[in-house]
């Protein structure tokens, strides 16, 4: 019974795992009260390549709602662009896409 | 102080000791080990702890690395402050190639003066100052110092027509 119970629980961590791999994660830049607007706009540039209307336009987003959603996709290129944010300093979450 | 660009990067001039003072502490900031100071520059990154372990496991010590390489080359570009001949306050020279570092070490600073003058949004309003305790006021004028050179860098300012500028008085 212990071996088939602890098998049992082996499988189920592996299905929830890839069921977490397979999703979409967001990156997300909260608000902060500190960093120049035109830092944020600049930093979104270089880490992601966006062109300055995006990224004044998602700066824009992060001041007035208090956070934005700067990206979308695979977990691992997710973690490098929230690494690359928090490298510049910018308040910078991750979140499964459950949507 | 004013600022000028040269053929291979940015001068700042007439830094007086208190704005030096300011510029030095930038790298200690950075190195800082308090622990409001860890939580703002290194914060919690994911939700489901598994995913935090992991963050904190591979990301952070890269992140680590990376502030402290930062504020070695900030604290290399402060050792080459030179006087200025009239008014004895200095001079700063910051390459093109240490800009994006500069930016990002200036920008730590001022969230690591932030969290410990324990400053908030409202604080940092300009008409609450004269609110604010002596501690905030002073790291409000440490903030706004290094914005101003953050602009600076940044390109936001011009700088042609610009004089001296950054009227700050740090007692």
């Amino acid at each position: 019974m212990l071996v088939r119970a602890a098998t049992k629980e082996k499988t189920d961590t592996k299905t929830s795992s890839q069921t977490s791999l397979a999703k979409p994660w967001k990156v997300i830049v909260h608000d902060d009260p500190v960093t120049l607007m035109n830092y944020v706009t600049k930093v979104l540039m270089q880490v992601f390549g966006y062109g300055k209307e995006k990224a004044h336009r998602l700066m824009m987003e992060v001041h007035q709602s208090g956070r934005s959603v700067v990206w979308t996709g695979a977990r691992e290129q997710a973690e490098i662009h929230a690494q690359k944010l928090q490298s510049h300093h910018l308040l910078t979450t991750l979140e499964v896409d459950d949507a | 102080m004013w600022a000028a660009r040269f053929d291979e990067g940015f001068v700042f001039g007439d830094l007086t000791p208190a704005s030096v003072d300011t510029l030095k502490g930038v790298p200690m900031l950075i190195e800082s080990s308090d622990a409001r100071v860890r939580s703002r520059l290194l914060p919690e990154t994911c939700d489901d702890p598994d995913d935090e372990e992991q963050w904190r496991r591979h990301s952070v010590p890269e992140l680590e690395r990376l502030f402290l390489s930062r504020a070695q080359l900030v604290r290399r570009d402060l050792a080459g402050l030179r006087p200025m001949a009239k008014s004895g306050n200095q001079l700063l020279l910051i390459p093109d190639g240490h800009v994006a570092a500069w930016l990002a070490a200036l920008n730590a600073a001022r969230l690591a003066l932030y969290v410990l003058a324990e400053l908030s949004a409202e604080v940092m309003e300009p008409e609450n100052f004269d609110q604010a305790s002596q501690k905030q006021q002073e790291a409000l004028l440490r903030i706004h110092l290094l914005a101003e050179i953050q602009s600076v860098l940044l390109g936001d300012l011009d700088l042609e027509s610009a004089g001296p500028f950054g009227d700050f008085v740090i007692e």
